[in-house]
């Protein structure tokens, strides 16, 4: 464990931009509430207090999630080759550490250690403005953004979404540390070639887009897979009478047992597992490039 | 006393080419052993095979381990450094101490601080701000601080200067050295490991042509010095090798009969340097 630690904090030594960048997005996010207009905010009003906390915390975590994804899947393409490319590999392999121990402790970075730190500045973020929104009391937005409740809520939703995007993006993770493991260079390039080879190949061949589908279900799914079909009526429902309404429990919408047992869920996981061993058997041979 | 490197039949091809074929050797406890060889002879693929860093055909125990299968293990008790200036650019120099010290069970920080103190090297600085020779003394302080039993170098002095090599081997000679350790050491500047090697391996072409002592040396190779005019009765004696000096022409031999030999003139044993010359491109003419 002390082991799998010092190579998590290695991570942070490489890539400091892990905690750079949520610490950019929030010092943006932070001087927009200090010297900004909350025009945008003010116009909200209407909508009840709740909703506008909601939205608020919503808003500000979907901002960082949203980058946070971009970069852990670089931060996936990167990893093993960059040991490669700078013929570090030689370095950390004169250690006595497994190559297992080594993809896991990069793939953990990725899939929980990172999107933990994005939570932490989110969050840190969120009490912040709150707090300097709430001073500077230019309209009744402040008071709206401290529902206790609301924002425990939004906590747990959060922690449940990094859980469940861990489990359900673990092929396209494992999968990218494949390339890394594997290219020679241009990884962006060859994380990119082969899915789209299958796809026109299949259309090709076949006429149909059977890959194309699995790819954006498994892109574009998580929410349905982790959420169950209350959340969706609640989104359709807002949109089309163009009000926000705030459920009275954000904790109705989690289905953990749903997702477990969704099929999707645990072919994933296993296509998952496999393609770890592809990266770490690559891992092993591929020293050099 | 057993060995603690024993390869039989050692192969490693690439693709077609043989980077290794069928090479035998053993290393025992206690040695420095310098394995030389010309560009492209399988020096690294040995040394990589040893270190568990690329698969094999053929038979290899390091340490009583399967080098490949158990490199995590192994690691425990070999280090190395397989080229100069594979610590990563951003490293900086007190975090490489804090890793290896996390996670090395053999390492001593006291002694990577000592090795440290003697060279200008501040623990703050990142390795892309070092030049390549401090980033090996970064690297020699760090493996050399390190309780193994086995340590590999892959021309470790590349880079650094005259001073700073005779420092290294000084230090790996008078403080790293002792009879529960072994190196083994690959290099080009044959001359200037000449003097600590206890045994030397020549590779070529993916095989060894030379496993010895460097004692044994003196009574399996003579070199004689002879005037032009004997050569042809010194030839008669069978040398491999023989190259044209001042007017002179040396000629080396092989289970010399030196009683014979010192009638041509005066008899020495050659050093590893001109041994290699002369076995490598023996070999060719």
């Amino acid at each position: 464990m002390n082991t799998t630690i010092w190579l998590v904090r290695r991570e942070f030594w490489e890539n400091r931009a892990i905690w750079m960048m949520p610490a950019i997005i929030g010092g943006l996010m932070i001087l927009a509430a200090l010297f900004g207009s909350v025009d945008l905010m003010a116009s909200a009003t209407q909508l009840p207090s709740r909703a506008v906390g909601q939205l608020f915390f919503v808003t500000v975590g979907a901002t960082f999630f949203a980058v946070m994804s971009i970069y852990s899947t670089w931060y996936l393409l990167d990893c093993l080759y960059s040991d490669r490319k700078d013929r570090s590999v030689l370095f950390w392999k004169s250690m006595p550490i497994s190559d297992t121990r080594t993809v896991m402790s990069k793939l953990a970075t990725a899939l929980i250690v990172i999107p933990l730190v994005y939570f932490a500045a989110a969050n840190l973020t969120t009490l912040l403005m709150g707090f300097i929104i709430s001073v500077r009391a230019i309209s009744s937005v402040g008071g709206a953004l401290w529902h206790v409740d609301l924002w425990l809520q939004t906590q747990a939703l959060w922690l449940y979404l990094i859980l469940t995007a861990a489990v359900w993006y673990l092929p396209i993770a494992a999968y990218l540390l494949v390339v890394s493991a594997w290219a020679k260079r241009a990884v962006m390039l060859w994380s990119i070639m082969p899915p789209l080879a299958c796809i026109i190949a299949e259309r090709w061949l076949f006429g149909t887009q059977v890959i194309a589908q699995r790819l954006g279900e498994r892109l574009m799914g998580l929410p349905r897979v982790a959420f169950n079909a209350k959340l969706g009526s609640w989104v359709s429902a807002g949109v089309d009478t163009n009000t926000f309404t705030t459920p009275a429990n954000l904790w109705s919408f989690i289905d953990l047992r749903g997702f477990l047992a969704n099929a999707e869920t645990t072919i994933g996981a296993a296509l998952g597992v496999a393609l770890i061993g592809c990266a770490i058997q690559l891992r092993i041979r591929r020293t050099e490039i | 006393m057993t060995a603690l490197i024993e390869a039989r039949d050692l192969t490693k091809k690439y693709g077609a080419q043989l980077a290794l074929d069928r090479a035998n050797f053993s290393v025992e406890t206690g040695r420095i052993v310098g394995l030389i060889g010309p560009n492209g002879a399988g020096k690294t693929s040995a040394l990589r095979a040893i270190l568990g860093l690329t698969a094999y055909e053929g038979r290899l125990r390091v340490l009583n381990r399967e080098p490949f299968r158990e490199r995590t293990e192994l690691m425990r008790d070999a280090c190395f450094i397989a080229d100069v200036a594979v610590l990563p650019a951003w490293l900086r120099v007190d975090q490489a101490i804090d890793f290896v010290a996390g996670v090395h069970p053999r390492f001593r920080r006291d002694r990577a601080m000592a090795l440290l103190a003697k060279t200008q090297i501040t623990g703050k600085r990142r390795m892309r701000e070092l030049s390549k020779g401090m980033k090996t003394q970064v690297h020699l302080a760090l493996t050399m601080a390190i309780d193994a039993k086995l340590l590999v170098l892959d021309e470790p002095t590349l880079g650094l200067d005259i001073l700073a090599r005779r420092a290294f081997y000084d230090a790996l000679v008078n403080d790293y050295m002792d009879e529960t350790r072994t190196i083994l050491i690959t290099t080009h500047q044959v001359e200037e490991v000449e003097n600590l090697l206890t045994d030397v391996l020549f590779i070529d072409k993916g095989r060894i042509v030379l496993d010895s002592s460097l004692d044994d040396i003196g009574t399996r190779y003579a070199a004689v010095a002879v005037a032009a005019d004997r050569v042809e009765a010194a030839r008669a004696e069978k040398p491999f090798f023989e190259r044209r000096m001042l007017g002179k022409v040396v000629l080396y031999y092989e289970q010399p009969n030196l009683e014979k030999l010192a009638g041509f003139g005066e008899v020495h044993t050659p050093s590893v340097a001109d041994l290699f010359v002369a076995k490598l491109s023996g070999a060719v003419e």
